[in-house]
């Protein structure tokens, strides 16, 4: 069971290895690319995976800019996540034959957190990018945006803060077990 | 907390030391440093039988109830 749990977590550890430079790429190209389309303005039809912001650009820079903002700010999040997740599992003080600890306690806090700040910015990304769309621009599929999946994000915080606090009341237990003599 | 462990006071009524105590009992001494300082939040009816058995002692000389003022 406990080689089974341990080769379990190599094999998350090397996944969260390789999304996190995933969206590491991801967000950087988001990043290059609003850089680019401020100083070269023609490449803006050539962004990242053809994320064609043309039509935005061509209607209002400040638009444009804003929804390149809230995609590199979701890029970026999503990569501080799975760097989150990258340390937990390399963290030496997190000791697995007493997973209820604060230190883990602090981990998943800080993944509910990340959670509900690319779930909000993905939902207004998306709002947003609705909103242009009824003003008349061409805009792209939210999925193009890497800005789907709000709703996921949102559930999945709340999910996260919930096992939080299960992990206050295991600590709790833990603590007082420890000190039954 | 209300509960007062009288521990100490009886180990010196039968002039025995923690060491001594620790090794008859089967406890660690660092578990019953913590039952004599009062930090222990719970203590199991295994050790307070071996506690008493050791001691010559009612549960009643070591734990008392002392209300809060």
């Amino acid at each position: 069971m406990q080689t089974n749990t341990q080769l379990m977590l190599k094999v998350l550890s090397v996944l969260a290895w390789i999304i996190f430079i995933g969206v590491c790429i991801e967000a950087g190209a988001f990043i290059t690319n609003a850089f680019f389309a401020l100083v070269k303005p023609g490449i803006v039809n050539r962004l990242w995976q053809q994320v064609d912001l043309s039509a935005l650009f061509k209607y209002d820079r400040s638009y444009f800019f804003t929804e390149m903002l809230i995609m590199s700010i979701v890029g970026v999040m999503r990569a501080y996540l799975f760097y989150v997740i990258i340390t937990m599992l390399h963290n030496k003080h997190v000791n697995l034959s007493q997973p209820f600890s604060h230190t883990i306690r602090r981990y998943i806090l800080k993944l509910s957190y990340a959670a509900l700040a690319i779930g909000l910015f993905s939902w207004y990304g998306v709002e947003y990018a609705e909103w242009l769309i009824t003003q008349g621009v061409k805009m792209p599929d939210t999925q193009y945006l890497r800005l789907g999946g709000a709703d996921v994000w949102l559930f999945m915080s709340v999910i996260l803060f919930v096992i939080a606090q299960v992990f206050k009341r295991g600590i709790e237990m833990q603590t007082e077990n420890e000190l039954t003599v | 907390m209300p509960i007062v462990v009288n521990l100490d006071v009886m180990m010196a009524k039968r002039k025995m030391s923690l060491n001594e105590l620790s090794e008859k009992v089967g406890l660690t001494l660092s578990n019953l440093s913590i039952l004599k300082t009062g930090k222990a939040k719970a203590i199991r009816f295994s050790t307070l039988e071996a506690i008493c058995k050791v001691l010559d002692c009612q549960p009643a000389d070591i734990l008392e109830y002392k209300t809060e003022e």
